[in-house]
């Protein structure tokens, strides 16, 4: 395997090292507070994340989710230096979110990010929003060197590490899974709190029938927006009741055959891309980042198909899964460690930012 | 239209130090405008206060580049009254 063998140019510290992450390029906003210890450990002082929640059937926009970051970012920060008993002064530097996401709410963030190391003469670090959630995956599951399944309302992304880089093997071809998710929800109704997502996976635990669905694998590529017209249109059939109870005896569709349905035929297809990138690489290990990685049946799915392969899947709870400050200011700080700082005349944000355009120093 | 016509608004920001109104003017002056060719920005410090002179094609854009201008103004104010150390 590549990298294993090499030694990494991260060099342990010699005094301990504290960062400060933001994030804010969905609806989540985030703040959190890291530290690097001279014996290698790493500690999470403080996560605190608030949650922009619309009402059920409608979506968040970008305005509207811009100004629920500016109205909550002091708080959120203010809470997260708190818990972690630190003040701005004591951090080595201000990490945020440069992207991708939505234009406005990164740049409420990135603008707060700006006058807080302004006023307190702090380093900014602007972190690549994907390669945050691949760190924080590695740090709390220990996986050394896995393939990696990046799912969530914006991405869906089979990601392999090799050479500083980490490259994109296969992706989503039109619309990312959470948002195929997030958006047939919004079709049957779903309440967006905690999170649509959430909704469907309990909703799904329900369905009683498999209906068919346009599975659409291209080589390692995958594309959903077919999978949610099928399923909305599901919602037009005669067969379709809102309120009945699912049955495997009768042929009514109800929204949890529909959740159910979806789920599978999504997922599937995921397991299946993956499990090539994991051919091609050599590797046994999965690790599942991203606000879709916390749905349980995904893991489990994953989880059949990395023992058949004799290897396992790792996966992290909520706290890390879904949009994080303390993943940005992990992957923040590994970047920081290795003498990268940006200036603050590049500290704009940017909507597109791929993942294969950051070199990760800190790896062999 | 073979002459453009330009529309300007200055608007004056006051602070409390200089120092302040610098933070303001670093911070903001990074993001540029979406539209370059039809929104013009020239941010400075005069003393205690941070100018910004705005020339727009459009009226319509004066008032849109005004208002982000000011939303943006609003967050860094409230930035550094709730994390300043005075």
């Amino acid at each position: 395997m590549p990298g294993t063998l090499k030694r990494s140019p991260l060099k342990r510290p010699e005094r301990p090292y504290i960062a400060l992450g933001l994030e804010g390029s969905a609806n989540k906003l985030g703040a959190g507070i890291i530290q690097h210890d001279p014996d290698g450990s790493t500690t999470v002082l403080s996560n605190i994340r608030h949650t922009y929640i619309t009402p059920p059937g409608e979506g968040f926009l970008p305005q509207d989710t811009a100004r629920h970051h500016r109205q909550w970012i002091h708080s959120v920060i203010k809470d997260s230096l708190k818990q972690a008993g630190v003040g701005i002064q004591d951090l080595d530097c201000i990490c945020f979110t440069k992207g991708p996401g939505m234009g406005a709410p990164l740049q409420s963030v990135a603008l707060v990010a700006r006058t807080l190391a302004l006023m307190f003469n702090k380093p900014l670090v602007g972190v690549n929003h994907c390669v945050g959630h691949i760190e924080m995956g590695r740090q709390i599951t220990g996986a050394q060197n896995p393939v990696v399944l990046y799912v969530s309302g914006g991405n869906t992304q089979v990601i392999a590490y090799s050479q500083q880089r980490y490259r994109i093997f296969g992706e989503t071809l039109d619309i990312a899974v959470g948002n195929c998710l997030d958006r047939f929800a919004r079709v049957i109704n779903l309440s967006n709190d905690p999170s649509p997502g959430y909704n469907i996976e309990q909703e799904a635990k329900k369905g009683k029938k498999l209906l068919p669905l346009p599975y659409t694998t291209k080589g390692m590529d995958v594309s959903l927006s077919g999978i949610l017209s099928a399923t909305e249109a599901y919602t037009y059939d005669k067969r379709f009741s809102q309120s009945a109870e699912p049955s495997p005896e009768n042929d009514t569709i109800t929204p949890a055959d529909l959740c159910f349905s979806m789920q599978e035929t999504v997922f599937a297809m995921l397991v299946e891309i993956t499990e090539r990138a994991m051919a091609h690489i050599g590797s046994k290990e999965v690790l599942i980042v991203g606000g879709v990685g916390c749905n349980e049946r995904l893991q489990d799915m994953m989880g059949i198909m990395a023992r058949e392969r004799g290897g396992n899947v790792f996966a992290t709870d909520e706290r890390f899964c879904i949009d994080n400050g303390i993943m940005i200011a992990q992957a923040g700080l590994l970047s920081y460690r290795m003498g990268s700082v940006t200036p603050l005349s590049e500290t704009s944000c940017t909507q597109r930012f791929r993942t294969d355009e950051v070199h990760v120093a800190w790896r062999a | 239209m073979s002459e453009h016509v330009w529309h300007t608004v200055a608007i004056t920001i006051p602070f409390l130090s200089e120092e302040d109104a610098q933070i303001a003017k670093l911070a903001l002056d990074v993001d540029r405008e979406l539209q370059p060719h039809a929104v013009k920005r020239v941010l400075e410090v005069q003393g205690n206060n941070l100018v910004a002179k705005l020339s727009t094609l459009t009226i319509r854009l004066a008032r849109l580049s005004a208002n982000a201008f000011l939303e943006n103004v609003d967050l860094v104010v409230h930035t550094l009254d709730e994390f300043g150390t005075r």
